[in-house]
């Protein structure tokens, strides 16, 4: 049994930030309906990258498969006032509708909240966008980066003095899908407990926000950066190997002495700059050179082991290819082999949790419109003869 | 917001609970901070633990738990509670650790470096970095609140409560949602490129200088958004070569690297001599895409974010507030009723 069995969500979301969130919902028994369209094809299924290199496949790509996992699939043309018809039925069937789309749309097609109530009275509906569903910038149309440079991440990131930094991902589109997850979880049990639904409305800023409160609670002169207000050595040093780095942190005066006895540094120990927490924040400039200086020639791998059987925080700094070959993670059930129609036997990531009574189970997502005779004729007892026609006609597309 | 009134929480806080405990508190379960086995300065302890209770002289973990409904077991710093359930069928137990199987020491610095995420942020010639603020322990916090809220759906299938380990490694990897499916994929190892986003063969530029700090978008394939932006420079005599330009007939990310150097010149040129507010209120109007680039006090002075109530004045203990975020997303309740 998994901790979700018998949840039903009907799932209108694309791209990254709502299918994240059911996702989760679907590893861990939900049953997940992802509502598409051939004719308004979810951009994750062409993003790269692609199984065999065949971006025109809209099976073959590996960041839809690792978003969609354990989730069906059916095909449905919004526009069309048929296929908004029976999208009606699958909120009625459901208890949860996930929509990411642009402000507006979904009212457009009839399927704004209070519609989405008259179908279904206790239905909960979760948005997710990058400013919300309300306020000034309701409107806004952007991507995920939009949030870090909103919510304070943007400049906050990179060196001390240089202009913001934006990665070359978006993390606005991890977080708010967890806290979509939460808001999920948080609405059941609400209505669990007065058999009332609710619209959550997650703006991809305010998670953003929350997650630096800490930089809100205290705003630094300057860029952080690597550094600690506290800890000092704590910072990423060179080691043997082009673009090979170990994370060190420590955090108290047993790991210094220690790590000064590994790294080869047992004079830094007698070095008054050094000689305290305090005096090494003071003089972290030195100290960092210093260590860099030892680290340098050194395994990443050996040292960072070294360190932490020593009880030091450390850590090599992991690439793309450290991460898919690890040994650690895929023992630890990180990364799951999932077979899937088009890709093949393909790691997928599994939530980074344990539940002991009630485990995950990640299968494979769903070709597009996989499971339109199941849902359709199964679960909205429509006839072959119906699915057909609908089909020719291009409402079920 | 009071979606989880009743429900009763205990949190050792040691960096990995603190944010999951504090979401708890902010969907209003009543969470009493027990332990802290990481001792962070007071701004952090007042952004982490303003909604939740010190336990009082004379609680005990025992006694806390007794009434509890979730326990949220912080082990990055050690201690053990696995008896926490004994005679306690109910509780849901949420053991949080740097890994499930290994006790390795570690922080937030070095659960980033595992992650794979601090390869490709930074510039290509100085070290890897990691994002702002402790990014490993919120994603391994918000982790933490999720196997909460899945632990009290599962009970009310189940009837009981069950153990629940989370791991800060695998939290904070799954936000690396792209390096290492793209190796497995491709090849290809990302490693860090400034500001320049790179797809296909050539890479655009990010971050803009404008006339007041800065803004952020890029030249990507969107015709749409690629016309809505040109409209208005040419209006202000500054479009150029962009204006003959059919968007719909190239792809940015085929096109030479020379040339998409011109045509953002052409661009650099029009941002820096307009300010945030001009290019942000364009972005919303017409769609561009582009976002300001905000400092913490602006974020702090957002109209949007007042608008949306995201605020929560916290008294400091010294006599005064901090204006910290408050809650985790907005509800509505049915059109017939209020809010909740």
């Amino acid at each position: 049994m998994g901790a979700l069995d018998r949840l039903r969500i009907a799932d209108f979301s694309w791209v990254g930030a709502g299918p994240r969130a059911t996702k989760d919902l679907a590893d861990n028994g939900a049953e997940v309906i992802k509502i598409e369209s051939r004719r308004r094809l979810d951009l994750g299924r062409r993003s790269p990258p692609f199984a065999k290199g065949d971006a025109k496949n809209p099976d073959a790509s590996a960041f839809f498969a690792q978003t969609n996992t354990s989730k069906k699939s059916v095909t449905i043309n919004l526009g069309d006032p048929r296929g908004a018809e029976i999208a009606k039925r699958l909120v009625a069937w459901s208890d949860v509708v996930v929509e990411n789309f642009g402000p507006g749309y979904m009212e457009r097609i009839g399927l704004g909240y209070p519609e989405l109530c008259r179908v279904n009275p206790d239905v909960i509906l979760a948005s997710v966008s990058v400013a919300g569903r309300t306020g000034p910038m309701a409107g806004f149309r952007g991507y995920g980066n939009s949030a870090a440079a909103h919510s304070g991440h943007a400049a906050m990131s990179g060196w001390p003095g240089s202009e913001p930094h934006m990665p070359p991902f978006a993390y606005g589109d991890v977080v708010a899908p967890m806290f979509l997850t939460v808001a999920v979880l948080a609405a059941l049990e609400h209505r669990d407990r007065t058999g009332k639904g609710l619209h959550v409305d997650v703006s991809q800023i305010e998670p953003m926000a929350h997650v630096i409160a800490d930089l809100f609670a205290a705003p630094p002169a300057e860029k952080p950066a690597n550094s600690d207000a506290r800890m000092a050595p704590h910072g990423v040093y060179p080691c043997a190997g082009e673009d090979r780095w170990i994370a060190i942190a420590v955090e108290d005066e047993r790991q210094w002495t220690a790590l000064c006895d590994i790294i080869g540094g047992a004079h830094l120990v007698e070095d008054r700059r050094f000689a305290t927490m305090g005096a090494r924040k003071t003089n972290e400039a030195a100290l960092d050179a210093e260590i860099s200086a030892l680290t340098a020639t050194q395994d990443r791998v050996t040292l960072a082991k070294r360190l932490t059987t020593a009880g030091v925080p450390a850590s090599p700094v992991l690439d793309g290819k450290d991460l898919a070959e690890s040994e650690a993670l895929k023992s630890a059930g990180h990364f799951v082999e999932v077979d899937h129609p088009v890709l093949g036997p393909s790691a997928m990531p599994a939530p980074p949790m344990r539940m002991e009574a009630t485990p995950h189970a990640v299968g494979p997502s769903p070709c597009l419109g996989q499971h339109n005779a199941e849902v359709f004729g199964g679960i909205l007892g429509m006839s072959a003869e119906d699915i057909a026609t609908l089909e020719r006609d291009g409402v079920l597309a | 917001m009071n979606l989880l009134e009743g429900t009763r929480v205990v949190v050792i806080a040691d960096g990995l609970t603190d944010l999951g405990g504090a979401m708890l508190a902010k969907l209003g379960a009543d969470v009493t901070l027990f332990s802290e086995t990481y001792k962070r300065g007071a701004a952090a302890r007042l952004a982490w633990h303003h909604d939740m209770r010190p336990s009082a002289d004379g609680e005990t973990l025992e006694s806390l738990l007794d009434s509890a409904d979730i326990l949220l077991d912080g082990r990055r710093c050690g201690g053990t509670h696995d008896d926490a359930r004994d005679g306690r069928p109910a509780l849901i137990h949420i053991v949080a650790n740097v890994d499930n199987d290994r006790t390795l020491p570690a922080t937030d610095l070095t659960l980033m470096a595992a992650s794979g995420l601090m390869t490709v942020i930074g510039e290509p010639d100085r070290p890897p970095l990691r994002l702002p603020g402790e990014q490993a322990y919120a994603l391994t916090g918000i982790q933490v609140a999720t196997a909460a809220l899945m632990g009290l759906r599962a009970r009310r299938l189940t009837g009981e409560g069950q153990r629940i380990d989370v791991s800060a490694t695998q939290s904070a990897t799954l936000a690396n949602y792209r390096e290492a499916i793209m190796y497995d994929w491709t090849g290809r190892i990302g490693r860090r490129q400034g500001n320049k986003l790179v797809r296909g063969a050539s890479g655009v530029r990010q971050v803009w200088p404008c006339a007041d700090g800065f803004v952020t978008w890029s030249m990507i394939d969107n015709p749409a958004m690629m016309r809505a932006l040109i409209s208005v420079m040419a209006d202000h005599n500054a479009a150029g070569e962009l204006a003959d330009i059919d968007w719909d007939a190239i792809l940015v990310a085929d096109t030479d690297q020379a040339v998409i150097d011109r045509w953002q010149g052409i661009v650099a040129d029009f941002f820096a001599a307009h300010t945030k507010a001009e290019l942000g209120a364009w972005s919303l109007d017409r769609g561009w895409g582009l976002s300001t680039i905000s400092t913490l006090d602006e974020v702090r002075d957002s109209d949007h974010l007042a608008a949306r109530e995201f605020w929560q004045d916290v008294p400091d203990g010294k006599g005064g507030t901090n204006r910290l975020p408050g809650p985790l997303f907005q509800c509505h309740a049915p059109p017939s009723e209020g809010t909740t």
